[in-house]
């Protein structure tokens, strides 16, 4: 069995490798027909895909998945199209330095059951874009949305030149053989996007890993904020196909003089607050109470749906739950991160404990990843955002939106958003076509006159300290 | 383009190729090899795949698509371990066929 395993993940390495060394021999102009041909029949295919991923996986809602193909096809082509990618990308005639891409080679791709066919068309533009083979893990929930979005885009880029089997996809389910191909020493780097287990297991894999996880996003709410603004922002980012986006917004912070307002507006904008009693309910069946984890089942589903499970009765036309709670942690699961139209809301009693329960919410298992706020004040936002630990703080903006960049914004376009050393990511960024290249310098001589002017017995003078060895260095210049 | 000369001596084939390789080219090429190699069996020695040489001439050849490393990889396991070679690879085809990882299987020159 496990031979033949291995045999399997060979030939899927083979058929990849292969792929590279047809690739590396590409130039930039047919790199980019190959992306153009395959980002514009992914596009084509956007409803269909979006309503295969819910029609399969049961999460969110098509009309949204639409859009989130639009990002991963147009919004990431169109922020990629124009960028060097192969061979020589730069050369500063004043340096020296000039600028070489390389592929990096065969790349496996793990996709979430969320958002599976976007990222996976995301994923595949990304990879052309820097000749770089993919190979697809799609979760064992949206398998075949997922190969299908990977099937017309290898047509289209097959039909404009594309070495076979540039895109692979593994058949889903068996997790020993994901991570046998994931460690295998053919592949040149993992990217991850999911759930902790599956980024650690990137990163546990031996290989490199642009490992992206978890959020657990929380949303200021500012005095000086347009509060009915803002409010309608939130609804419009947390009900985004049923909160999937791992960007979304978890926990709504406020000041207690504000905190009737802003709970009027919410229900003004047909948001429900929980009482008490029906927040054990829902608690209950959106919180897996032994790992504080969201469970599966209200994942991407609606308001009704899930008030439906906890057997909780709430008003027609719900967008999404609020549940006021007293504090963070486990005895709190609903301070943890639900990917559904859940939020908690929090009232402190003055900005300094309303941004202490933000920083608290941060570290609850979304270091690094994304926060909001809403405010009129430049201050309070530098403020704010020099202590929050997240790639992206998104301002007066919904972070759904926001943080995946591109509509809102003009943050990279991106389905894998780098959460930094605290989300045990190598970078911050929305990662795109530019993380997936290896790039050489030719370096040419240019002297360091201050240093090769200096008096170098100087430096094996033990009596010369660095004051003597600063203004050696610096005489003359 | 693919042309053929036979040592019979040395019992060599040697396939020389030219141009752009491609898919589509490669997969005529490989019917070629095949035939060429059954006509050698039939008509002058039934044993070139045991004790005969194949040598793929590289010069000339300006790309190589994946399929045209696969008949290499095929043609090159038809014959025992060092009786298959590949030729007069300028650089950038020595690059491709190391990041395939068979400039030493393959025994590339």
């Amino acid at each position: 069995m496990a031979d033949s395993l291995i045999e399997k993940a060979d030939i899927i390495l083979d058929k990849a490798i292969f792929a590279a060394a047809e690739f590396q021999q590409f130039d930039q102009a047919l790199t980019d027909r190959i992306v153009e041909a395959a980002y514009k029949a992914g596009l084509n295919a956007r409803i269909r895909l979006a309503k295969m991923a819910v029609e399969e996986t049961g999460i969110g809602i098509w009309e949204h998945k639409m859009w989130k193909n639009v990002i991963g096809t147009q919004l990431v082509y169109e922020s990629i199209k124009n960028e060097r990618t192969v061979g020589l990308i730069s050369n500063d005639p004043v340096t020296g330095i000039t600028e070489i891409a390389q592929p990096l080679g065969p790349i496996f791709a793990v996709t979430p059951v969320t958002n599976p066919t976007s990222t996976a068309m995301y994923k595949i533009l990304i990879c052309l874009k820097t000749r770089n083979p993919i190979i697809i893990s799609a979760h064992r929930g949206a398998a075949k949305c997922t190969a299908e979005a990977a099937r017309i885009m290898y047509e289209a880029a097959l039909a404009a030149g594309a070495p076979e089997d540039c895109i692979q996809v593994i058949p889903a389910g068996s997790r020993d053989f994901t991570q046998m191909v994931m460690a295998h020493p053919k592949i040149a780097l993992i990217l991850a996007t999911g759930g902790t287990g599956l980024v650690k297991a990137a990163y546990s894999s031996g290989n490199p890993a642009i490992g992206v996880g978890p959020g657990n996003v929380p949303v200021f709410i500012d005095e000086t904020a347009d509060i009915p603004f803002a409010v309608s922002s939130i609804i419009s980012s947390k009900s985004f196909d049923n909160g999937t986006i791992c960007a979304s917004e978890q926990s709504i912070i406020v000041e207690e003089k504000i905190e009737q307002t802003v709970r009027e507006e919410f229900e003004k904008q047909h948001c429900y607050f929980l009482t008490p009693e029906e927040i054990k309910k829902v608690e209950k069946i959106a919180v897996v109470q032994e790992t504080m984890s969201m469970s599966p089942f209200i994942v991407g589903q609606s308001a009704a749906v899930i008030a439906q499970k906890a057997g909780i009765t709430i008003p027609e036309g719900t967008k999404i739950l609020l549940a006021k709670l007293d504090g963070v942690g486990k005895k709190y699961p609903l301070s943890h991160e639900v990917l559904a139209p859940i939020l908690a809301f929090y009232a402190a009693k003055d900005h300094n404990a309303a941004i202490n329960l933000c920083i608290d919410l941060n570290y609850l298992g979304g270091i690094g990843h994304s926060a909001g706020i809403y405010a009129n004040d430049e201050k309070l936002i530098m403020e704010f955002s020099q202590l929050i630990n997240a790639g992206r703080i998104v301002v007066n903006t919904p972070t759904s939106q926001g943080a995946v960049g591109g509509t809102f914004n003009l943050l990279t376009p991106s389905l894998t958003l780098g959460c930094g050393t605290g989300g045990k990511n190598i970078t911050t960024e929305n990662i795109s076509a530019r993380h997936l290249i290896n790039i050489q310098r030719v370096c040419r001589r240019r002297l360091n006159h201050k240093f090769m002017d200096a008096d170098h017995a100087k430096y094996f003078d033990e009596s010369c300290d660095e004051t003597v060895l600063f203004k050696e260095y610096h005489k003359n210049h | 383009m693919l042309t053929f000369e036979y040592n019979e001596t040395g019992k060599i084939l040697t396939c020389a190729f030219t141009g752009h390789l491609d898919t589509n080219v490669s997969a005529v090429m490989a019917t070629e090899i095949n035939d060429k190699i059954q006509s050698l069996k039939d008509s002058i020695d039934p044993a070139i795949l045991v004790n005969g040489n194949i040598i793929f001439d590289m010069s000339g050849v300006n790309y190589i698509a994946s399929s045209f490393i696969r008949i290499c990889v095929s043609t090159g396991k038809q014959l025992p371990p060092g009786n298959f070679c590949i030729v007069n690879c300028d650089p950038f085809l020595k690059k491709t066929f190391k990041i395939a990882g068979l400039d030493d299987i393959l025994n590339v020159k």
